[in-house]
């Protein structure tokens, strides 16, 4: 047991979390870049934030580093998605909410505004960035926490997170225009998993997924056909692949279409669990509802 | 940062230990994927779990995923004996056939709800220090998950003494064992028990690549190094511990999968093993493994 010590004590430790407690802020870690963004626009310059994972990456297959560890370790504040999305290290973070300080965001939205599967009421649908406004909720509601968890800068968080609303609800009223631009019969949102539920109920555009809420779930054979029918029928133009998820099940769906004469064009890529190249356009929440709501906008208009 | 360095290295020396083990008698019964059959095979019983219980909470699905793990080791050995197929034949057709009944499950019944090994069963041994147990009063007493799998390590460890004997000669010798009164079967599938304990438990301790790595590799180098069973199971544990130990500095350098880098370590103990092994290696020209049968009162 002395032997595992010695061994261990020789750890290298330098980095933003020390760089950001000379600087008297608050180092804050979340899991999803999305997160990070929303949490950085409230704190401003009272904090660092920082992601546990990057851009394009998949929060349902995410494998954890070993640096990871030693951030949560540090973290004065933890904040997560909650709802499953994170899968078993929600799990895992909600256990270190005993010994520090973990939020849940997602757990924070009243529960009727939640999607929920038909038949298990209790698990939610955990994509809720989709719908700006209950983003905007979102917002709010990480805030608020971050206000009592840090009262001598309660005013500033306060200014902060004003002006984002503010924002976002402009953004809110922009998306919700362009999409209703689209004519109606061809407002129809098809991708390959089912992310963007609650984009649809928000801006009044049908979705069809390919795969269940999991991109693990695999796609059945009638969940093409059917689709490809659904799409002949309907003559929709484009279809949508996205950032994080392979794009075959969504270009069998092209093929079989064509093969029915209906031409149908990949819409292009939409950004569904994570952000766009960090310092890019996508590279903030704003911008990448921004970049998907213009590519759907100018595929099937 | 000191002690979560502790905890994930005793973690991995845990699991490397019951799964060496066991994976030496795997190896010798030519059964090494077993651990990757059961890694597989879990799904129907996660999914059926969820349909019962309604919850992805880990108890439900550890039980579930224990219950599979067991069908899957008794549907190979079924298979094996009664229809006559290799066991590696056996091992393949089990697990792909119970994995794609789970699929089938999830896509019929549970279509809407996140559902698979990797966000419900397989843990992360990252994380293995953040989830404490905490007692009522408020005392922590290390992570849940060094606790359970020193438990499961404490019964492989009795059942291998115990019972050496009777593992070795039907792992062997079953002609021998079956002539002198030991139940082949019955020994198979407590073996099996153990194994599906083990594995089960470790996949939610420190994901499955890991277990399915420390269940072959440190094994499959100890048999390069010596014929003797017991030697070989010493030193597969050792090869196992010390790969937790290196692969965990090798992540810390690298800031990559703790999981990761032990299964690349296990790798490399291996290739040296493969090179060097006096028997067996490149350097001396290798000779057959010749299985001394020793008086099973030696043994």
């Amino acid at each position: 047991m002395c032997l595992f010590l010695l061994f261990s004590s020789c750890t290298p430790q330098e980095d933003t979390a020390e760089l950001a407690k000379q600087q008297g802020k608050l180092y804050i870690v979340t899991t999803t870049g999305i997160l990070q963004d929303a949490v950085a626009n409230v704190a401003g310059e009272r904090a660092v934030v920082e992601a546990l994972m990057g851009s394009g990456v998949d929060p349902h297959l995410y494998k954890a580093a070993l640096g990871d560890l030693q951030k949560l370790r540090q973290a004065d504040v933890i904040i997560y998605n909650g709802l499953h999305l994170e899968g078993k290290m929600g799990e895992v973070l909600e256990k270190l909410s005993r010994q520090q300080t973990v939020w849940a965001a997602a757990e924070g939205l009243p529960k009727n505004k939640l999607r929920h599967s038909p038949n298990y009421p209790d698990t939610h649908d955990p994509h809720v960035w989709f719908d700006v406004q209950l983003w905007s909720k979102l917002v709010a509601h990480v805030s608020e926490r971050l206000q009592k968890h840090d009262p001598a800068h309660a005013q500033e968080y306060r200014q902060n997170t004003q002006k984002y609303l503010q924002q976002l609800d402009s953004l809110h009223q922009w998306a919700k225009q362009q999409i209703a631009s689209i004519p109606a019969q061809q407002r129809i949102l098809i991708t390959a998993h089912d992310a963007f539920g609650y984009f649809g109920d928000a801006y009044n555009i049908e979705v069809r997924g390919l795969q269940g809420i999991s991109t693990m779930s695999e796609f059945g054979l009638r969940d093409v056909s059917s689709l490809v029918d659904f799409i002949t029928k309907r003559k929709i133009k484009a279809v949508f692949v996205e950032t994080s998820v392979s794009n075959k099940a969504i270009e069998a769906v092209q093929e079989g279409s064509k093969q029915r004469g209906q031409q149908v064009k990949i819409g292009g890529n939409l950004y569904s669990d994570a952000l766009g190249e960090a310092g890019g356009p996508a590279g903030t929440y704003i911008g990448m509802v921004k970049a998907n709501v213009q590519k759907i906008v100018e595929a099937l208009k | 940062m000191n002690l979560d360095a502790f905890w994930i290295i005793m973690t991995g020396s845990l699991v490397a230990i019951s799964s060496g083990l066991l994976g030496c008698f795997l190896i010798l019964r030519r059964m090494a994927m077993v651990g990757d059959a059961i890694s597989h095979a879990v799904l129907p019983g996660i999914v059926l779990a969820f349909l019962f219980s309604g919850t992805r909470e880990v108890w439900s699905m550890l039980f579930g995923a224990a219950a599979l793990g067991v069908v899957c080791t008794f549907l190979i050995e079924f298979f094996h004996k009664k229809a006559r197929v290799p066991a590696d034949a056996s091992i393949g057709v089990t697990f792909t056939w119970l994995f794609a009944l789970g699929i089938i499950l999830i896509t019929v019944y549970a279509g809407q709800v996140d559902l698979d090994q990797d966000c419900v069963l397989y843990g992360e041994i990252a994380y293995v220090p953040l989830d404490t147990w905490i007692t009522e009063s408020g005392l922590s007493l290390g992570p849940r998950t060094v606790w359970m799998m020193a438990g499961v390590t404490l019964v492989i460890l009795a059942f291998i003494t115990l019972f050496y004997r009777q593992l070795y000669l039907t792992s062997f010798d079953p002609a021998f064992a079956a002539a002198i009164g030991i139940s082949t079967s019955l020994w198979y599938y407590l073996l099996m028990g153990a194994v599906s304990l083990t594995t089960v438990a470790s996949f939610e301790s420190v994901g499955a690549i890991l277990v399915v790595a420390l269940m072959v590799g440190p094994a499959a180098t100890a048999y390069l190094l010596t014929d003797q069973l017991k030697v070989m199971l010493i030193l597969s544990a050792v090869f196992g511990v010390v790969a937790s130990f290196a692969g965990y500095y090798l992540a810390l350098w690298l800031d990559g999968s703790v999981a990761g880098a032990i299964s690349v370590i296990i790798g490399l103990e291996f290739l040296l093993a493969f090179v060097f092994s006096p028997t067996h290696g490149l350097v001396s020209r290798r000779r057959h493994l010749v299985v001394t049968t020793p008086q099973p009162a030696s043994a």
